[in-house]
């Protein structure tokens, strides 16, 4: 299998048409360290851009988040 | 006493202003860092003081190994010395490799997030000389070693609360433990016996030595000044002479003692006899005992000091590995300096003190003076985990060298060409051996586990390590103030190791052991008991000493007729008793005044004389692991450390109206001294019932509290956190001292005891619902689960799974829970079953998904993605805290801060609720039954105080002995209510939710603090109808964690039987476990010979017994084709149609084939036939 084939689609319509630029749509990462925004590619290191830390958290989501309220 | 401290405060202001900007100096609660001092301190002694620190005089103690390079018993070779030089431990830092980081430091909050070790280079300055030449040395990398946080080793030592939290720990973080893996952990200090002091010991098991041997001994434990002990004894035998024994690398070897006293110093028989009798020649059992002692001896035919010396030299060569290039004489040496008395350097001074202790022994058996109790805190000390640390790092060197020379050996026998003067020969021999000196301290501290050659000393092996859980902060700091006595004690019969004594008074607190199997063995320091982890500068002692009048060490002088003077196990001088008297309280006065250079902290312990009491004379000790407190020195109204030893024979006072003229020497500064910091935490213990007062200590560290503030920044496995925290309104004192205000632990309720509802029977408790929609008790527990993708895969296999989803057809729904990224939304909520993560398995070519594996629900709180500091992998690695909410139900645990625990049983409306005049309404209801046989008065009174600091807006201080009977709190805080318009005594007429009507009595009601207990049912409920079943027995399986019954024992069923519930036994024992039906032969009554035939065409498969039949035979007459059966094989038989079917338990079945494979048949009448 190549590596190429791994993609992470948006939906599943692009999923299809293999290499979409990703980049507006990725997830933001936050830096434990110096809290910068850090955006990962497909195989990239756990590493802050601009400080080269080693842990980072997951943004919260920009979707909504609806519950039911009982 | 009085009441001028009668006050608290809320300091809600002062506080509020902290938290927003911490302290940029330093902390504002001294007392919690005094209260892991010993922890700290005693690491930080492995790097720093004289000599280098502990680890530099463990390897100066270790010295050289010298190595031959000849295999030849004619000729030796060349010979290599080797040693390690010195030790270096450093900080945590980032791989040298690692150029991406700005930071090259690694902060204890990065090992927690990413469940790594905290630790630091070891590095090893090992030089070697060939032949005595020149020596060479190289600086080895020994692995990384553990480093505990907020030591001289930590990035955290000295940093401002401020400046901590920028680096993401708690504002007072106190360090003191370990990070292993991510886990926290701290070695527990234990109970050992003093050091350097001889203690007189009768112990029955002595007599199993030998024939000879009894019961009496003389116990040292002499400690090296790099802290490494070793023990030593002398036995009495029956026929009056005198064994010295020792243990080395955990094998016990004899001596006499003459022996050892011979090879010691050049000396005659006289000298001994002086040294031991001194003047009291008329005492004829110990003149003819010394005759024996010295007459015996002479069968060995030693009288010179080189003679005996190489006498044991010769002897102990190969116990102590000795090179054939050393005499006899100099390995005879090397075993005194190693063994006999080792925190004495001088061969003089050992030899007196071996004559004091053999003086000694003869007074034990004499009956002249008691034995000395190796239980009582008087002979104990502590063992610091700092200081354990280092022994065992000295260890694993001394270790590491011998395995160097073993490389060498098993080179020269394989034939490999050594050749010491080639440094890539060196290099090669290093790279063979394991340098990995940092794995086994790892090891250690996350297992506990001691593995040593030589025992260090200690009676037990494992359970040297705990982890430090942050179940709330009572329970944390609690762990650092937690001594063992050692887990040798906890599977002794005897009682006796646990039972409290008078002498632990203000060391060791009274309230706060455990119940149950470590009651009295797991102890917790009194708040203001420290320990030295210092040397005391005591070179000032023998100048003060000799200004006093005491005579030399090489006076004429033996015996407990005279005072002999010892400074840390070594005798110092002689003088008479009356003097000695003089002499301590003159020391005490110059120590506590400040005069002739005498530290503080010196123990200056008399024993006077005493008709068969301890042996008497002047110990004073200045050493480490000291147990010390503070009392206040009356003659000159200053502070004064007393340790353990002293204060048996010292009058100090309790409080300052107890103090008599020519009596007392000091007085406590307060009475709450000599509880821990838990006990003083309970409000008004003085008016509980004692245990009542311990059970609330265990409680305090089970209650959902706050563990932390920086709780986004840790990954413990489980946290309890309680979301509405107060303050108390009825608090210590001390609970401001120690900042408890930082991690709230419960909630303030109004509490009435009164029956109301009937749900409160048997210690259950009502909550009012309202208070609990309002918030009350309400809880969060957080998981944390971490996904390795990485786990299954072996080392330099490449990566196979990709976190994230593939291209390949996944299910949609996934995405509900799932970002792009194939990770959980943070926010989300997930039940059993939803995906947590997805990746892509390459080799598969699918996307896969890890499930959440718990019947609870709950919202994914953090997701934190895990680097690596080297080899710059792809992501593989991350953990999920999960969010999990836990508002009060019915069946939670809660409690008040008196032992009070009780079980809520219902959530009543506040409109069916009792109310008060004033119409205030309870938020708890408890039963009075929870009162009279429990005598927690200390409740009441909390009750009181709080009604009354609610109603006035103040903080009571709670603070135990503040009250007396002329002055007692139900009139301070009646008075106080009654200000208010309260009734006097708290107890208000109330009237009925339900009616409207008033009750026909008044009902004590008042503000209790309460605290939500961490068992809650949501853990613990435990249903089943169906299930799985033990593949063995079909019976049901056990154990909450995989749905498995209770079971119904022994007792249960004879409940059953003696209700005569038939019907509910069959039930539970037969139908609802193994219920099986099967068949069975009627004619042979076997359970196991029926089997199915083989269905023919035109009929059924039929049950026959196998071994009723017979096999068909076609020469045999004719037989009916239908009674003709067949079985899997293709065998036909004939007959064995006699069967039926029952219904047994399945068990029946499995004793059947077990029996039956013994031989033994079983026969069952069926019936009706």
């Amino acid at each position: 299998m190549s590596r190429e084939g791994f993609v992470a689609p948006q939906n599943l319509s692009s999923a299809a048409s293999g290499f979409t630029s990703n980049k507006n749509n990725t997830v933001k990462y936050i830096c434990t360290s110096c809290a910068t925004n850090v955006s990962l590619g497909r195989n990239d290191a756990i590493r802050c851009s601009s400080c080269g830390h080693r842990v980072l958290y997951k943004a919260r989501t920009r979707r909504m988040v609806q519950f039911e309220a009982r | 006493m009085g009441v001028q401290y009668r006050t608290a405060d809320f300091k809600t202001l002062e506080r509020e202003r902290r938290f927003q900007n911490p302290p940029k100096d330093k902390s504002a609660f001294p007392l919690l860092e005094e209260a892991v001092r010993p922890h700290v301190g005693s690491f930080n002694a492995l790097t720093e003081g004289t000599g280098g620190g502990l680890l530099n005089l463990g390897v100066k103690d270790i010295g050289y190994k010298t190595i031959f390079d000849s295999n030849d018993t004619e000729r030796l070779g060349n010979k290599l010395r080797i040693r390690v030089e010195s030790v270096q431990l450093a900080k945590p830092q980032v791989p040298p490799n690692d150029k991406l980081s700005i930071d090259k430091k690694i902060w204890p909050s990065e090992a927690r997030e990413r469940m790594i070790s905290y630790r630091g280079k070891l590095l090893l300055k090992v030089s070697w000389s060939v032949n005595d030449g020149e020596e060479i040395s190289e600086i080895r990398d020994a692995g990384q070693v553990p480093i505990m946080l907020k030591t001289n080793r930590c990035h955290l030592e000295n940093l401002s609360p401020d400046q901590l939290v920028n680096r993401k720990e708690e504002s007072d973080e106190l360090g003191g433990y370990f990070i292993v893996n991510g886990i926290e952990k701290l070695i527990r200090m234990l109970i050992v016996q003093r050091r350097n002091h001889p203690m007189a010991i009768i112990r029955p098991s002595f007599t199993n030595r030998g024939a000879a041997y009894s019961q009496f001994g003389i116990q040292i434990r002499c400690v090296r000044p790099d802290q490494t002990s070793q023990t030593n004894v002398l036995h009495y035998l029956n026929d009056g002479t005198v064994t010295f024994r020792f243990s080395w690398r955990k094998n016990e070897y004899l001596v006499p003692v003459v022996m050892i006293l011979k090879a010691l110093i050049e000396t005659n028989d006289r000298e001994i006899f002086d040294g031991i009798v001194g003047s009291d020649i008329e005492n004829s059992f110990l003149t003819d005992r010394l005759e024996l002692l010295l007459r015996s001896y002479k069968s060995y035919g030693l009288s010179s000091n080189r003679q005996t010396l190489a006498y044991l030299g010769d002897k102990f060569r190969v116990v102590f590995g000795a090179t054939p290039d050393v005499s006899d004489v100099d390995v005879g040496k090397e075993v005194l300096q190693r063994i006999v008395l080792v925190h004495l350097k001088d061969n003089r001074d050992k030899f007196r003190m071996l004559l004091f202790m053999i003086r000694k022994l003869y007074t034990l058996v004499a009956g002249d003076c008691a034995p000395d109790n190796p239980d009582a805190t008087q002979h104990q000390e502590v063992l610091l985990g700092g200081f354990l640390y280092g022994m065992i790092i000295k260890e694993k060197i001394e270790e590491y060298l011998n395995n160097f020379k073993l490389q060498v050996q098993s080179d020269l026998n394989r034939g490999t060409a050594v050749n010491f003067n080639d440094r890539k020969y060196i290099t090669r021999v290093f790279s063979r051996i394991n340098e990995n000196i940092g794995q086994k301290l790892q090891y250690f501290l996350s297992t506990g586990n001691l593995v040593s050659q030589s025992g260090l000393d200690l009676q037990q092996v494992s359970g040297y390590t705990v982890v430090a859980e942050k179940i709330n902060f009572y329970r944390f700091i609690s762990h650092f103030r937690m001594v063992h006595r050692g887990s040798f004690f906890a599977q002794l019969k005897t009682t006796t190791v646990r039972k409290l004594l008078p002498e632990s008074w203000g060391f060791l607190c009274p309230v706060h052991t455990p119940d149950g199997s470590p009651c009295g063995l797991l102890n917790h320091f009194a708040h203001k008991c420290a320990i030295s982890t210092e040397e005391s500068d005591v070179s000032g002692v023998p100048d003060a000493l000799s200004a006093l009048g005491v005579s030399p060490a090489h006076t004429f002088a033996a015996g407990p007729d005279v005072c002999c003077v010892q400074l840390d196990g070594k005798i110092v001088g002689w003088t008479t008793h009356q003097q000695s008297k003089v002499i301590a309280d003159t020391l005490r006065f110059w120590k506590v005044e400040g005069t002739h250079n005498l530290p503080l902290d010196l123990e200056i312990g008399y024993v006077p004389p005493s008709s068969k009491g301890q042996y008497p004379g002047l110990f004073i000790f200045g050493g480490r692991s000291r147990m010390m407190r503070p009392v206040r020195y009356l003659p000159l109204d200053k502070e004064d450390i007393v340790g353990p030893f002293e204060q048996v024979y010292m009058n100090i006072a309790v409080t300052p109206e107890e103090i008599e003229n020519n009596v007392h020497s000091h007085v406590e500064f307060t009475p709450t001294n000599i509880l821990s910091i838990l006990a003083n935490l309970t409000p008004f213990s003085d008016f509980n019932q004692s245990p009542r007062n311990m059970y609330q200590c265990q409680m305090g560290k089970q209650t959902m509290g706050t563990p932390g503030v920086a709780l986004v920044h840790r990954s413990d496995n489980k946290l309890y956190r309680l979301q509405s925290g107060q303050t108390p309104i009825v608090k210590a004192n001390l609970y401001d001292e120690y900042g408890m205000d930082n991690f709230p632990n419960g909630t303030n309720a109004v509490v009435a005891v009164i029956s109301y509802t009937g749900y409160d029977m048997d210690d259950a408790m009502i909550i009012n619902k309202s208070a609990d929609e309002r918030g009350f008790g309400y809880g969060t527990v957080y998981k944390v689960e971490k996904v390795d993708l990485g786990q299954s895969r072996r080392r330099g296999d490449p990566i196979t799974q990709h976190i994230g989803f593939g291209a390949d057809e996944w299910p949609k729904e996934w995405r509900k829970i799932l970002d792009t990224d194939g990770l959980p939304m943070i926010g989300s909520r997930v039940e059993e079953g939803d995906p947590i993560v997805a990746f892509y398995d390459e080799t598969i070519g699918k996307t896969k998904v890890k499930t959440y594996h718990s019947s609870e629900g709950a919202y994914i709180e953090e997701v934190k993605l895990l680097g690596d500091e080297g080899n710059d992998q792809e992501f593989q690695q991350l953990t999920i805290k999960y969010r999990i909410t836990r508002a009060p139900l019915i069946g939670d645990k809660f409690s008040s801060r008196h032992g009070q625990k009780g079980v809520c049983s219902r959530k009543w409306p506040q409109v069916d609720m009792p109310f008060s005049e004033t119409g205030i309404q309870p938020d708890v209801i408890i039963n009075p039954h929870a009162f009279p046989s429990r005598m927690t008065i200390g409740m009441f009174v909390e009750s009181l105080a709080g009604k009354s600091g609610a109603l006035h807006g103040i903080a009571h201080d709670s603070t135990p002995w503040k009250f007396s009977e002329n002055d007692t709190p139900a009139d301070y805080f009646g008075e106080q209510l009654r200000k208010a318009g309260y009734n006097y005594h708290g107890n208000e007429p109330m009237y009925s939710g339900a009616t409207g009507e008033e009750l026909r009595c008044d009902i004590y009601i008042g503000v209790v603090y309460y605290q939500r207990l961490r068992h809650m049912v949501n853990d613990k409920f435990q249903v089943r109808s169906t299930g799985p079943v033990n593949s063995l027995t079909m019976q049901p399986v056990k154990g909450r964690k995989r749905s498995g019954g209770i079971r119904v024992g022994e007792m249960e069923r004879d409940a059953l039987i003696g209700h005569g519930t038939a019907f509910l036994l069959q039930d539970r024992l037969l139908n609802c476990s193994d219920y099986t039906q099967t068949s069975i032969c009627r004619g042979c009554g076997s359970l196991l010979s029926t089997q199915t035939s083989v269905p023919r065409i035109g009929s059924a498969a039929t049950i026959r017994c196998r071994n009723c039949s017979a096999k068909f035979e076609h020469s045999s007459s004719y037989v009916d084709e239908s009674d003709i059966w067949e079985d899997g094989q293709g065998n036909k038989f004939i007959g064995g149609n006699d069967t039926t079917t029952v219904a047994i338990p399945f068990v029946l079945k499995y004793l059947d084939s077990e029996l039956a494979a013994m031989g033994i048949r079983m026969r069952y009448n069926v019936q009706p036939k």
